[in-house]
């Protein structure tokens, strides 16, 4: 213990940053999280919410809700009418059923294997990724493992695993399904916080990561106020409004300054959920320069404008999903290749706690003048209904392309939530398993620290 | 009739190097041609009078080593001349060289970037390593990895252990290569759009992607493997044109006691009891042999020369999701002189080399753009070269021949291809040179225009696709063309394939002729 009494600080208190908080101040660490914003952000948190964190940080308890809309997606057709998507299988394939018979009859087959693929995720997910250049026995084992508890799911998962992860999520609907209606609103979980369109290769791959922890069936993730429920239970100190860098010399982490006021805390170990070059481009000079470039080197374009939408009513659907075909995302995508926010964007509607959430993609980080226009070009809505918040760098610290994942994040052959610097570690969404999976990144970084 | 050991279908450069190592083996073969000569898409023809084209594939570079060690190919008249330069001509007048010279390629790129000229040799460096690791895995024959078989399990501990021999960064520069857009991975490394366009160029050959779709960062590797045998720098010509490979090849397997009958197009294989027994030609004629092999793409091997009947049907619906969706085409120009280009004015050396007409990522996105939606690229990504510049035996005395491939021309156009969309096709490829190298279009005696339908109308090679199926990485490797089925062998006993349709395949390689020869001779059935 230090002189000021902390054992750790961990920077972000975001639910990454927390889980983590927490696991470490139950091994008895004193821990203290410092974050830059003065209020918590009042949006839910998306994405699978892992049974363990909830069980091991009594977060039930702590007012933790975990909604998982019935039906989880609305969709207009070009016809009229809507495509309504349920939680029971036989009553999406009945919906589907009036649009295109044929994949009507392929629905319940599809959602199988695509639940089988992302259970193997899930898997990978809960633990530190697999360390492929390891000489450690136990390690080793553990690979053996994976790879044959890949194989006993039988012959059909290893090639859809192979084949599919390099897969573009256009492929893979196109295998399938016929109907645009139905691809679209399945493809634009494909594109979800990538600089990628329906066509590109991996965008399968993150299709599966989003569809990991949802049942089958159920192709959007789940909303919950995790990082809510994380702030409320006691155990850690939380102060907020402040802004910290990490202070590092002779390659060991000493602490953190505080850069508001310029206080110092000096503590042995320090935690950083925040994007990984923020955390490390300050302190490149400690970094050995291949490092340092592989962290410059970090994909995480920003895409994504979030906002909220005003309506007069309360309108009948849980999540409106405007992605008529996947060519309509692709062409989203081919303006923002050149650099532009899409003429016609993806939009997708949340209905959460009476808030009307927007998730527009693509759009680069930034204000934009006529952004709110063409969202509501896209809505059939008012722009003055519309309001976008400035689009951020990339939400996921790092985009989850293939070359992104496992034991490549959050840079090549550091994935162990280590980083050169002693005592600094990392353990936000840059990190493995990356974004859209609350505290999975968090609880494996704690678990890898103690 | 005669029982042959082997009958092999298709006389393109796989299915010769096939017969060629089989007959080397003292067994009888057969090679079955549709076309009046041999070649496939390897093809040397005279279209104009006095001027010769290698009418689609036009460069060399990835011919296995061991192939013309093996086949002693110079011996049958193999003679490569080094492609040495590439020059890529910018919109605003100037240009960006690659000489044979490292050192002027070294001081040309400082003139863009003295960053990238630094980065230059450092990426040249791991390339060339990362060839070298690939290198192995093209010449194995893929383990599968659902099966328990001992062989397999081998197979794949073997490659596991290879992998991890790489050693950390190089294992994650090739998961990096596998996995990448070209744009991004280059990105990594230069600053200079115009460099990056015109390396990434080379990742998007035959593939229906963009140099920034995932995936095309694989590709580039392919540019550095045929450097490192020694044999060939990166490009070369085969002197006479690519038909002169394969006539080379046909001419070591005749001489290993292959006989080849051209005009010989095969309709079926006649299967009975689950097992090949002969074929049947397209007049009638029968042909029994206790081998057949062929060299065709999967789906005409699998859905036209069989039955689905001989086949399991998840087989034939693999088979039948196997992509093609051709992307190129192929310009062959006869010209009464060499054009001048803006960038670099007069005729020199530069004419002994490559153009690239990549100027910007940007471009080459666009170009991509308009194939996506069906469409060829109004500006098209076009590599040129003047093959009578290096072999003044392909054009008559005082004249050139001027090959450009280009880049996207989708197999399925919207609307289809007409006569018409065809010179459409062709004036924009025709068009865009002439606005890097005006005048050019006056200097034109004769034009060819090749779209994906005539690819796959003359060669065979279904739609238009010159890789036999598209290099996806879902498509390569235990799944080329089909999961369990990767290693040569068919579910139809004694009924084989060795064609760019299997692994690992692409580009004038043979390597897939050899691994199929290799496994018949093993199976010896």
């Amino acid at each position: 213990m230090s002189r000021n009494g902390y054992d750790a600080i961990v920077i972000g208190a975001g639910a990454n940053g927390l889980v983590t908080a927490h696991y470490l101040a139950r091994a008895g660490k004193r821990v203290l999280v410092v974050e830059q914003h003065e209020s918590p952000d009042p949006s839910l948190d998306i994405g699978w919410v892992p049974a363990v964190i909830v069980r091991d940080l009594g977060l039930a308890g702590a007012g933790l809700r975990i909604q998982e809309p019935d039906p989880w997606i609305t969709a207009p057709l070009e016809a009229g009418g809507t495509l309504e998507l349920s939680r029971d299988i036989e009553r999406s394939a009945e919906a589907i059923r009036r649009i295109s018979p044929a994949d009507a009859v392929k629905w319940p087959e599809f959602c199988r294997r695509m639940r089988t693929l992302a259970g193997v995720l899930e898997r990978l997910y809960l633990a530190p990724p697999p360390d492929i250049e390891s000489n450690d026995a136990r390690e080793l084992a553990r690979i053996v493992g994976l790879g044959l508890y890949v194989r006993r799911l039988g012959k059909q998962a290893v090639i859809d695993l192979a084949r599919i992860l390099p897969m573009s999520i256009a492929e893979l609907l196109d295998d399938w399904f016929e109907n645009d209606a139905l691809k679209g609103a399945l493809g634009a979980l494909g594109i979800w916080h990538l600089k990628q369109g329906p066509r590109s290769g991996g965008t399968a791959f993150n299709f599966l990561h989003h569809h990991a922890g949802s049942r089958g069936g159920v192709f959007r993730p789940a909303r919950s106020n995790i990082t809510q429920a994380l702030s409320s239970i006691p155990g850690v100190e939380l102060r907020r409004g402040e802004r910290a860098a990490v202070l590092a010399k002779n390659g060991r982490a000493s602490g953190v300054v505080l850069e508001k006021s310029g206080e110092a805390i000096l503590v042995p170990l320090v935690v950083s959920s925040a994007d990984p070059r923020a955390t490390l481009q300050p302190i490149a000079f400690e970094l050995d320069p291949e490092f340092a470039r592989a962290v410059d080197n970090i994909k995480a374009r920003g895409v994504v404008a979030r906002g909220t939408l005003a309506l007069e009513s309360v309108p009948g659907y849980a999540t409106l999903c405007i992605a008529p075909s996947l060519d309509y995302l692709e062409r989203a995508y081919d303006d923002a290749k050149y650099g532009r926010d899409s003429a016609a964007p993806y939009v997708e509607v949340q209905r959460t706690d009476g808030r009307l959430e927007l998730h527009v993609q693509y759009v680069a980080p930034g204000t934009h003048e006529d952004l709110t226009h063409k969202i509501a070009r896209a809505l059939n809505a008012q722009p003055n209904q519309v309001q976008v918040q400035a689009a951020e760098e990339s939400l996921y610290h790092g985009e989850l392309t293939l070359d992104q994942i496992l034991f490549m994040r959050p840079v090549p052959g550091w994935s162990r939530y280590r980083t050169p610097i002693e005592g600094l570690y990392l353990c936000g969404s840059g990190t493995h398993p990356g974004g859209g999976i609350p505290g999975a990144a968090g609880r494996n970084a704690a678990r890898e620290i103690l | 009739m005669k029982r042959y050991d082997a009958i092999v279908i298709g006389g393109g450069h796989n299915g010769l190097v096939t017969a060629a190592y089989l007959a080397r083996a003292k067994q009888s073969v057969l090679v079955l041609e549709r076309r009046p000569r041999v070649g496939g898409a390897a093809v040397t023809e005279e279209i104009f009078p006095g001027f010769k084209f290698s009418m689609f594939s036009y460069v060399v570079s990835l011919l296995r080593p061991e192939i013309i060690r093996d086949l002693d190919l110079p011996r049958h008249g193999l003679h490569i001349l080094p492609l040495e330069s590439t020059v890529t001509p910018m919109e605003n007048g100037d240009y960006l060289a690659a000489w044979g010279d490292h050192d002027e390629t070294r001081r040309e790129l400082y003139r863009h970037s003295p960053r990238d000229a630094e980065a230059y040799d450092e990426y040249g460096r791991l390339m060339h390593f990362m060839a070298q690791a690939v290198k192995p895995i093209l010449g194995m024959v893929p383990p599968d990895p659902t099966s328990f078989a001992p062989g397999d399990l081998a197979g794949l501990l073997k490659l596991g252990k290879h992998f991890r021999d790489l050693g950390g960064e190089r294992l994650h520069a090739l998961v990096k290569l596998m996995t990448m857009s070209s744009a991004d991975f280059l990105d990594e490394w230069f600053e200079t759009d115009v460099l990056k366009a015109t390396k990434s160029a080379s990742g998007i050959i035959g593939t229906f992607l963009g140099p920034r779709s995932p995936g095309t960062a694989y590709v580039l590797l392919h540019h550095y493997m045929g450097e490192l045998d020694g044999v060939f720098r990166a490009w070369g010509f085969a002197k006479g044109g690519t038909g002169a490979v394969s006539e080379s090849i046909a001419s070591a397997a005749r001489g290993f006691g292959a006989e080849i009958r051209c005009d010989a197009g095969v309709s079926k294989v006649i299967v009975g009891n689950g097992r090949a027994t002969g074929v049947v030609l397209e007049n009638g004629d029968e042909i029994p042999a206790r081998t057949v092999v062929s060299s065709l793409d999967p789906r005409r091997t699998f859905l036209q020369l069989l039955e689905p009947d001989h086949l399991p049907s998840d087989f034939v619906s693999d088979i039948r999701r196997f992509k093609f969706r051709g992307s190129s085409g192929k310009v062959n120009l006869a010209l009464d002189s060499l054009p001048s280009f803006t960038c670099m004015p007069g005729v020199g050396r530069q004419h002994r080399g490559a153009f690239s007409i990549s100027p910007s990522l940007d471009y080459v996105e666009r170009a991509y753009d308009d194939a996506k939606y069906g469409e060829f690229s109004r500006r098209p990504y076009m590599d040129i070269v003047f093959p009578s510049m290096i072999d003044p035996g392909m054009a008559p005395p005082g004249k050139h021949v001027m090959s450009i491939f280009v880049q996207y021309a989708p197999y399925a156009l919207n609307g289809g291809w007409t006569d018409a969309k065809r010179e459409a096709f062709g004036d924009a490829v025709v068009n865009t040179v002439e606005s890097f190298a005006p005048g050019f279009k006056s200097l034109i005696l004769h034009r060819q225009v090749i779209t994906p339908l005539d690819i796959e109308r003359i060669t065979g090679l279904s739609e238009g696709n010159i890789f036999a199926g598209e290099l996806a990485l879902h498509q390569l490797f235990f799944l080329r063309p089909a999961a369990g089925w990767a290693k040569f062998a068919t579910p139809v006993r004694g009924f084989y394939q060795c064609g760019s349709g299997t692994h690992p395949g692409g580009g004038i390689m043979g390597a897939s002729g050899r691994l199929a020869a290799m496994r018949i001779l093993k199976d010896g059935t």
